[in-house]
């Protein structure tokens, strides 16, 4: 669904992202981890289209980002860093804008102003104005925003930052249940998360890949030490690894 | 074109869900009713000194178009000056600032609607304005009733002209809007930038021969007042037009240059 060969994006002499490839099949869901600075922010804003790589190719649904970014951009829902929101509008006129430029119009777009809305529970205060919204909900509205046109990649920028736990568990439940029908990029800082919802991972250290794998392969490559009873030493954290191969 | 609307509409969403089109709108009337009212007196007066001296001849010459409209629609060129900048410094400058540009970079719209739709309103904006003031001429017309009544056709090419000329400020302070994230610095470099178009007209007095011709046409005000004296020539409205074109294809190119940094 998503190919990314040899990416390089560099901005005069700092070099932000170099030499990432890598693929994520349709219906996974991808974390895609790194300190902050190592090039997720860059990569995502790439793959969608904002800015095009110094070199490489990326792909999305078949169509190049670079070559055909219209065709792309018609099957991504993007959830920036901070989430794009006009203060002064209503939660409702401000979803309603989305989807019109996403292409839909008339009764269509109610429907599914209304779907996303029910879907992000953003329902309860549809008509409040967003800068009267706390942050949370604001990320809910960001949410909501991206699954706007039912894309089939959706591509999400830190969503659960600024959530409390149990909104955090609403919008981890919310992303499983988007899980085959979609095919999602999720890049977090916070751990737990990815070993609660991702299928595959993909750790970014200073605009190089350290790491590509599932979660179970990367358990057992940074297993500890075998133990002097021939059993495998104790499968380490998602977070020892992490730790480990970013420090580096 | 349809999602230039979108835009546009989104834009007004919020001109009128804040207090900016509001407050311009007053500040425009407010300053507008002020000139008329000193204008008007001003008729009165001549009228009346007329009439005491037994100058029928003057007073026959006396006629709202020269003695009130053309003074009139100078004026609120001038207020134009002042109000523009204001209405032109978020439409670009705030998208970046907020980072909802990502949101319009994102989706599948080009750079030449987002540049349209963001126009449009600017232009739907003035068009309210300078409808508020069509007041003035109703009054007089009211008030006159036939005898030597409002010139609608000069006045409504007067508006014309301020109308060309307000689209064409607003063509170049959303263009200094889509160089920077600063609201503030839009709305001063535009401001600077629409009194330079205004007051390059003085140094023409000054200046000979081609020099003089040459600052005479890139002032604005010598090409409004051809349309508040009730004329249309196709010097004024190519002047306006291209000073629209040219903002409009510059901010084009900024908006491209962005999404590329």
């Amino acid at each position: 669904m998503i190919e990314v060969s040899h990416l390089v994006k560099s901005y005069r002499d700092l070099k932000a992202v170099q030499d990432i490839s890598f693929t994520v099949q349709k219906g996974e869901i991808f974390g895609f981890l790194g300190p902050n600075g190592a090039g997720k922010t860059t990569t995502m804003r790439i793959l969608t289209g904002v800015m095009p790589p110094t070199s490489g190719t990326a792909r999305v649904a078949g169509f190049d980002v670079f070559e055909q970014p219209m065709e792309v951009k018609r099957r991504i829902g993007y959830l920036p860093e901070t989430p794009p929101l006009y203060p002064d509008m209503t939660v409702r006129a401000y979803l309603r804008f989305v989807a019109e430029i996403k292409g839909l119009a008339g009764p269509a777009r109610t429907r599914d102003v209304e779907r996303v809305a029910a879907q992000t529970n953003c329902t309860a205060y549809i008509e409040r104005v967003i800068g009267n919204l706390s942050k949370g909900q604001r990320q809910r509205v960001g949410i909501a925003q991206a699954l706007l046109g039912d894309p089939e990649v959706l591509i999400l920028d830190e969503p659960t930052s600024g959530l409390d736990p149990a909104q955090q568990r609403e919008v981890r439940d919310l992303i499983k249940g988007l899980a085959g029908k979609h095919t999602i990029i999720l890049s977090t800082h916070i751990l737990p998360e990815v070993q609660a919802t991702c299928q595959k991972v993909l750790i970014i250290s200073s605009g190089r890949i350290v790491a590509n794998d599932t979660l179970e392969g990367l358990q057992r490559a940074h297993a500890g030490a075998v133990t002097a009873d021939g059993q495998p030493g104790p499968a380490p954290s998602l977070e020892e690894i992490f730790l480990k191969l970013t420090s580096a | 074109m349809g999602n230039a609307i979108a835009i546009a509409k989104k834009e007004l969403n919020i001109y009128f869900a804040t207090p900016i089109a509001y407050v311009m709108f007053m500040l425009f009337v407010v300053i507008g009713s002020y000139f008329f009212l000193r204008l008007l007196g001003a008729y009165e007066l001549a009228s009346l000194q007329y009439m005491r001296f037994n100058a029928p001849e003057m007073a026959n010459r006396l006629n709202f178009q020269d003695s009130i409209f053309r003074n009139l629609f100078g004026n609120l060129g001038v207020i134009l000056i002042f109000i523009v900048p204001f209405l032109t410094m978020r439409l670009i400058a705030e998208e970046k600032r907020q980072k909802t540009i990502e949101l319009l970079y994102t989706t599948p719209i080009t750079s030449g609607s987002i540049v349209w739709g963001k126009y449009l309103a600017a232009l739907v904006i003035l068009f309210c304005t300078l409808l508020l003031t069509i007041t003035y001429p109703v009054l007089i017309q009211i008030v006159a009733r036939d005898q030597n009544g409002v010139e609608w056709r000069s006045v409504l090419l007067g508006y014309a002209g301020l109308f060309l000329m307000g689209a064409a400020y607003m063509a170049l302070g959303l263009f200094i809007s889509a160089c920077t994230e600063s609201q503030v610095v839009a709305a001063l470099i535009t401001f600077v930038l629409l009194l330079m178009t205004w007051i390059i007209g003085w140094s023409a007095q000054e200046a000979e021969g081609w020099v003089r011709e040459l600052v005479t046409y890139l002032a604005t005000v010598s090409h409004l007042d051809s349309f508040s004296r009730g004329t249309l020539e196709l010097k004024d409205v190519v002047y306006f037009l291209s000073i629209i074109t040219l903002g409009l294809f510059a901010t084009h190119r900024a908006v491209e240059a962005h999404r590329w940094s």
